[in-house]
């Protein structure tokens, strides 16, 4: 992976960059924050997260799973208590919400790492610690013919560091 | 291209757009909450005085465990004493810290951001302490596991239409999920910390803890979408967990118990009581590591306002018991309710409704809601009104039943007060770890609070 790392101090210089960068079409651009900015996000314009179908389908599976686990455990000891049915939906619920919960709320956990592809075995190329102290980050992956044109637009707009890596 | 500075702010006037005025930038909230996670000595004797009381209840549940249940001040048919009460007060303790974190989140409170990592921890070393409990009150604490739903051969399985079987479900989902919620929150944190962090052995720690976490667009995108909907869904989780605990009482035919009203007043204390333990370790937090500009008395004013309105919330719960019990004209109830509060009982009534009633209506007062002086000694006296509240719930119910000849008492034992100790010692012993190893203060989040570094003059709150 070869690239463009830029520094930026300030978030509307780096706003700026990425603008400029997806209109003259240099690479595929990835954005570091400190923080989330919803700048950032109108700049970059990422299609949504698909983490909340996790939550909804891992939490359907977890209601069905609640209500069955209690349900199949009691007519396989049957008792009978407070003259109730043996598979008593009513008090079931209890066990289906809250296996639904546990599931969808532990799914949606797993589509953010699936998606955010965590964890992470190394930090790869194109990051820098300060990055998450107060800097802002611009890492563009770019062929070695684009590097220049990367690097003169990335500090025409404020950057304060410009280095290529690989 | 020049850099527009700062403009100089009063340092205790927030707007409604500049919340923390004393905070400047990013790396001042890096250096400042980072700084908070260095060892002092006071946190060495405080945490030494947490493992002591520790050590007692340990000592005193070892005892039990040689000498017998008997040991405890059991007094048949009060059969439920002192580690009921604890164990619905430290899950009561465990509410406000999702409420900060996921309904306050939900709706927006500014307030929140400050506290809500402090509150966080809380519950789950709250939950953690309460989990305890209900193993404390086993004849045969080693049996505990006979109430999870693990496949045997002999094909036996829990009553599935128990309460307590609901509780053992409530208790371990919210335990689950208010621990995700806490890790997930920390992984940017833990990542600001991995990449300060000179001491290699530590770096590893925190670079694997940190699951390798880069600040990148796509990582916030994808965490705020999975918070959200973990707050949304922890939301009706708080709701039901402290709702699933009343069915405890409010499915037995006991005078006092056996009431519609007891879900939405349990749920109502748990988070008044938790607002009380918030404000009875923020305070200290606050002023020991000199985050004043942090937790601002707006944010202490915000979280005042809301224990107040929980206050009156469980005072109204209060009073329609004493009116259901009166207009319903139940022979056993009436008695049981004038018994609790004019007859053996009232001393614990009257704490209660003191502590729980009346002195939190002196947070109609602005100048008490931001004095933290006041809103610590006020918390102290929720968390002792809060425990007796259960101590009201269970052991007059109990003592005062249908049958004069089974009407006792019950006085607990050096047993019960020692291991009502230690599980504080427990609580706090966990809590001051905590605040030592991981910042007591959500640094990604204030810093979206801090208007970034412009190049061009910017109105602050205005994208």
């Amino acid at each position: 992976m070869r690239g463009v790392l830029g520094r930026f101090r300030e978030l509307d210089a780096a706003v700026d960059a990425i603008m400029a960068l997806k209109r003259a079409r240099l690479g595929d651009v990835t954005v570091f924050t400190p923080t989330p900015r919803h700048e950032f996000e109108h700049a970059v314009e990422p299609p949504p997260s698909p983490v909340r179908r996790y939550m909804l389908f891992g939490g359907l599976a977890g209601c069905v799973f609640g209500y069955w686990m209690a349900i199949w455990a009691s007519n396989s000891w049957p008792l009978v208590v407070g003259g109730k049915a043996i598979g008593s939906w009513i008090p079931y619920t209890i066990f289906g919400f809250e296996v639904f919960v546990l599931i969808g709320a532990l799914s949606t956990v797993a589509g953010l790492f699936i998606h955010a592809r965590l964890p992470r075995l190394t930090m790869l190329v194109g990051y820098d610690p300060r990055f998450s102290h107060g800097d802002f980050g611009i890492w563009v992956e770019c062929a070695p013919d684009q590097r220049a044109s990367v690097e003169a637009l990335l500090k025409q707009h404020g950057a304060v560091e410009v280095r290529g890596e690989q | 291209m020049t850099t527009v500075a700062y403009e100089p702010r009063r340092p205790n006037i927030a707007t409604a757009d500049v919340q923390l005025p004393a905070v400047r930038d990013y790396e001042q909230v890096d250096d400042e909450i980072t700084a908070t996670l260095r060892p002092t000595r006071a946190w060495f004797v405080a945490l030494l005085a947490a493992m002591v009381c520790l050590a007692v209840g340990i000592s005193a549940w070892m005892y039990q465990i040689w000498g017998g249940l008997g040991v405890a001040g059991y007094n048949p048919p009060v059969m439920w004493g002192v580690y009921i009460i604890s164990f619905v007060f430290w899950v009561g303790i465990g509410h406000a810290g999702t409420l900060i974190s996921a309904i306050l989140y939900l709706f927006r409170a500014g307030f929140r951001t400050t506290i809500y990592r402090c509150a966080e921890a809380m519950t789950v070393f709250a939950v953690m302490t309460a989990g305890l409990f209900p193993i404390l009150h086993l004849g045969r604490p080693w049996k505990f596991f006979w109430l999870i739903p693990y496949p045997n051969w002999r094909l036996l399985w829990p009553q599935f239409k128990s309460p307590l079987v609901w509780d053992v479900f409530a208790i371990s989902t919210y335990l689950t999920i208010s621990t995700t919620f806490l890790f997930v929150g920390l992984i940017p944190d833990i990542a600001v910390l991995r990449d300060r962090e000179t001491n290699p052995l530590r770096k590893r720690i925190l670079s694997f803890l940190s699951l390798g976490w880069r600040n990148t667009e796509r990582e916030w995108r994808h965490f705020a979408r999975a918070y959200l909907f973990l707050a949304a869904v922890s939301t009706p989780l708080v709701l039901s967990v402290h709702s699933v605990v009343s069915f405890d009482f409010a499915m037995a035919l006991v005078p006092g118990w056996h009431t519609t009203i007891f879900p939405p007043y349990f749920v109502a204390g748990a988070i008044f009581s938790g607002i009380g333990m918030v404000f009875t370790i923020i305070i200290p937090i606050r002023k020991w590591f000199r985050l004043q500009h942090y937790v601002t008395l707006n944010h202490l004013d915000g979280a005042a306002k809301l224990c107040l309105a929980t206050s009156l919330i469980v005072g109204c719960a209060y009073m329609v018991e004493f009116f259901i019990a009166w207009y319903g004209g139940v022979k056993a109830e009436q008695d049981y309710f004038w018994n609790r509060v004019f007859g053996q009982w009232w001393w614990a009534a009257w704490i209660m409704l003191t502590c729980n009633m009346i002195l939190p209506l002196s947070l109609f007062s602005q100048k008490l809601r931001r004095n933290p002086t006041w809103l610590w000694l006020l918390s102290i006296t929720i968390n002792i009104g809060m425990w007796f509240e259960r101590f009201v719930i269970v052991v007059p119910s109990l003592s005062h039943e249908y049958e004069p000849w089974q009407w006792t008492t019950y006085s607990p034992t050096w047993v019960d007060y020692s291991i009502l100790l230690g599980s504080f010692g427990w609580f706090f012993m966990w809590f001051l770890l905590f605040i030592k190893q991981l910042p007591v203060i959500a640094i990604s989040e204030v810093k979206e609070i801090v208007p970034p570094r412009l190049r061009h003059a910017h109105t602050p709150g205005a994208h």
